[in-house]
């Protein structure tokens, strides 16, 4: 609890499908039990496919995604094309590692599909940069221990995406109901070859 | 203006002093979790014991049957757990010889438990305790304590190293915890019904496995003591080793 | 601006000086050997990293390609094995080009314990260096501080006490490849059983003189999850949604059709 991580609260979740992903994030702000907002997403999109959520400190949080907006219209230009799921994997690293010895306080994950060859990918990160790639799923945030519990036996791979939908929403609903610092809302987005689609879910406002 | 700020490396703070004191606790692992159905209850729990990095036992059995169709379990610091068991198992005969043999009901159980544990509120013993069992009209009962005492009767209940992992993953799928019927657009929640005992143990298998995989103190086995109104029974089944 | 940035160093300090702590990060608990044999040597490491109690990654890779014959593996700090690796396996190939030879293991362990030295055990990574360069094959670690240790066989991390046990009880002098494969694949195991820092699979390398290194990427899988007792595929509609906004991504195909050629000129636009 004393651990700058977790003042403001905040969960994050990324799924793998039957090509296609999912990235989830609950909608609370606080300030330690004290709510102060139930609209601050931590999912941000980078080009069509590339997603990125990040929870942790919200000012890191705030920081860092301006930081990484930069980052990727930079990129953009020089490239004139948009950043690969796995670039912005490698970014996100030595963006963070960068800062070894005076760390942003946030646990990023990258969800995505590539833009040539539509595989999924997802991977997340510690606070100093160390990426952890998974084929399955990827969780941060103050709900962390819950939503292993909830991904690790509720996950089934191949899942087609409105199956995945359902079930990366009652890993997250059901994890965050047990974290008092995360909830007050949710958000999910689901990226397949041709759509994404976001959906705004009824949580409890407890 | 001087536009640099003094260095404060020599002020880092190294490490916490060093205290020279008698640390009466230490943390064994494990996880356990209780389920109440109908006409049944399930207590289970893994039987790897640990001390930081190492395991002390692939299996070392934490849940008893204390007598009387009761089964208890207190995970956390080891001793303590095996002291609070003893302690009750003991009254249990001193209550039988005391009352003419007559069978304690687990509601009076779940009282004195409540009484052993507030007895050391202020050298509390160092574990979260579950009994289940069967009520006075023969229903499944879970009961879940704090460290000094503090009870209530529920339908399920995950204690321990795991308990953060499992406990979500149960409201979901006993209580069916932010379910809805599908086409309501989310207006009538999914409607509650007792488990059947094969549907529940499925549950605990599944719960176990997937905190094997995510907690480093849970694995090895798993001991299932399921009480029914023919007594007590005990399965067993391996868990991942690693 | 090159190299590492203390920006938030004052900030994150005073935070600490109000008594918030440090968050952890993932380490790799970790079981790693490496054993020289006739004409070669090898590495092995688990797969299971770490944070706290929790397992963050169940196959993480800890064998690390520092040139193409030689390679090292890591415990400690996962993000700083990870990119001191990295740092230094730039160095070498950039040193082996200016020197036009090939890179040499000593080399490798020199620039590892000056760059560790220089941050004075802050940086926590425990290295088993080996591979093969025109002086032969070679094994050596490094620790945090910048101390290094030469052997014909080494273990290092959480579960080198179980690994040494293995070590010492079966290593003999001038093993086969195959045997001192088994026995670096043994020790792991008796990590992955015993230690609870370390689990899941073996990765392993072979680096034999006169041959080019071979990396067995979960050569041991003695922890596959078995089948569930159950699915927990949701009826769709299950979770209350609120809102709903779909974005459809379209490819946008353009087909240029050029009337007349009297007119091209005119037509003409920049690009």
């Amino acid at each position: 609890m004393s651990d700058p991580s977790s003042i403001n609260g905040g969960t994050a979740v990324a799924m793998v499908g039957k090509d296609c992903i999912a990235i989830a994030s609950d909608l609370r702000l606080g300030n330690q039990s004290l709510g102060l907002a139930n609209n601050f997403e931590k999912v941000f999109q980078f080009g069509d496919k590339t997603f990125m959520a990040l929870t942790g400190l919200a000012s890191d949080v705030i920081t860092l995604k301006e930081t990484f907006r930069l980052k990727n219209n930079l990129y953009n230009l020089r490239e004139e094309r948009e950043i690969e799921p796995q670039t912005l994997a490698n970014l996100v690293s030595s963006t963070l590692y960068e800062k070894r010895f005076g760390p942003y306080f946030i646990g990023p994950i990258v969800a995505g599909l590539d833009s040539k060859t539509s595989k999924p990918f997802i991977c997340g990160f510690d606070l100093i940069g160390c990426i952890d790639f998974a084929k399955d799923f990827i969780v941060s945030g103050t709900a962390t221990d819950q939503l292993y519990g909830m991904c690790e036996s509720l996950y089934e791979p191949n899942l087609e995406p409105e199956d995945l939908f359902e079930t990366i929403s009652q890993a997250l609903l059901n994890a965050v109901d047990r974290d008092a610092l995360s909830g007050w809302g949710a958000v999910v987005y689901i990226v397949t070859k041709d759509k994404v689609v976001k959906r705004t879910l009824r949580t409890r406002q407890d | 203006m001087n536009s640099t700020v003094a260095s404060e490396y020599s002020s880092e703070v190294h490490s916490t002093p060093i205290e020279h004191r008698f640390n009466p606790y230490s943390d064994n692992g494990g996880t356990v979790l209780g389920i109440a159905g109908e006409d049944f209850a399930v207590l289970a729990g893994d039987t790897r014991q640990v001390v930081g990095y190492s395991i002390n036992s692939r299996y070392e059995p934490k849940i008893f049957n204390v007598g009387d169709d009761i089964v208890m379990t207190a995970n956390g610091f080891a001793a303590d757990g095996a002291a609070l068991i003893d302690k009750f198992k003991n009254q249990l005969k001193w209550y039988k010889f005391d009352h003419n043999g007559k069978k304690l009901s687990i509601k009076s159980a779940a009282r004195y438990i409540q009484h052993l544990l507030y007895g050391k509120r202020f050298f509390p013993y160092y574990v979260s305790t579950l009994i289940a069992g069967l009520d006075e009209e023969g229903k499944g009962a879970v009961y879940s304590y704090d460290p000094v005492g503090s009870y209530e009767k529920e339908q399920c209940r995950a204690g321990g190293a795991a308990a953060s992992l499992i406990m979500p993953f149960l409201d979901n799928q006993v209580n069916f915890k932010n379910q809805y019927v599908p086409g309501t657009d989310g207006k009538e929640k999914r409607p509650l019904r007792y488990l059947s005992l094969d549907e529940v143990l499925q549950l605990v298998k599944d719960a176990f496995s997937s905190a094997t995989e995510r907690h480093i103190q849970v694995g090895d086995g798993l001991e299932i003591f399921i009480v029914t109104k023919e007594g007590v029974r005990v399965e067993y089944y391996p868990l991942k080793r690693d | 601006m090159p190299g590492l940035s203390f920006d938030n160093y004052q900030r994150n300090h005073f935070l600490t000086t109000r008594g918030y702590g440090q968050p952890t990060a993932t380490s790799t608990g970790t079981t790693i050997v490496g054993c020289k044999f006739k004409g070669g040597v090898v590495i092995a490491a688990d797969t299971r990293a770490t944070a706290g109690p929790i397992v963050a990654d169940k196959n993480c890779e800890k064998l690390h390609r520092l040139a193409p014959k030689i390679w090292c593996a890591g415990a400690g700090t996962a993000a700083d094995t990870e990119m001191v690796t990295q740092l230094i396996a730039s160095n070498l190939e950039l040193h082996s080009l200016h020197q036009n030879s090939q890179p040499r293991v000593i080399t490798a362990l020199t620039m590892l314990k000056q760059h560790l030295f220089k941050y004075q055990g802050h940086l926590g990574a425990y290295l088993i260096v080996a591979g093969v360069d025109p002086t032969g094959a070679h094994l050596l670690s490094v620790q945090a501080h910048g101390s290094t240790d030469i052997g014909q066989y080494q273990s290092l991390g959480s579960g080198s006490l179980a690994a040494m046990a293995v070590l010492e009880s079966h290593w003999v002098p001038d093993m086969s490849k195959e045997d001192a494969m088994k026995l670096c694949a043994d020790a792991i195991e008796s990590g992955i059983w015993n230690d609870l820092g370390s689990g899941s699979n073996v990765d392993l390398c072979v680096m034999e003189v006169g041959k080019d290194a071979e990396l067995y990427r979960n050569h041991l899988t003695p922890n596959v999850r078995s089948e569930k007792a159950r699915s927990y595929k949701f009826a769709r509609g299950t979770t209350a949604v609120l809102r709903e906004s779909i974005r459809d991504i379209l490819d946008v195909e353009e087909t240029v059709i050029t009337f007349g050629s009297a007119s091209v000129d005119a037509m003409e636009v920049d690009a």
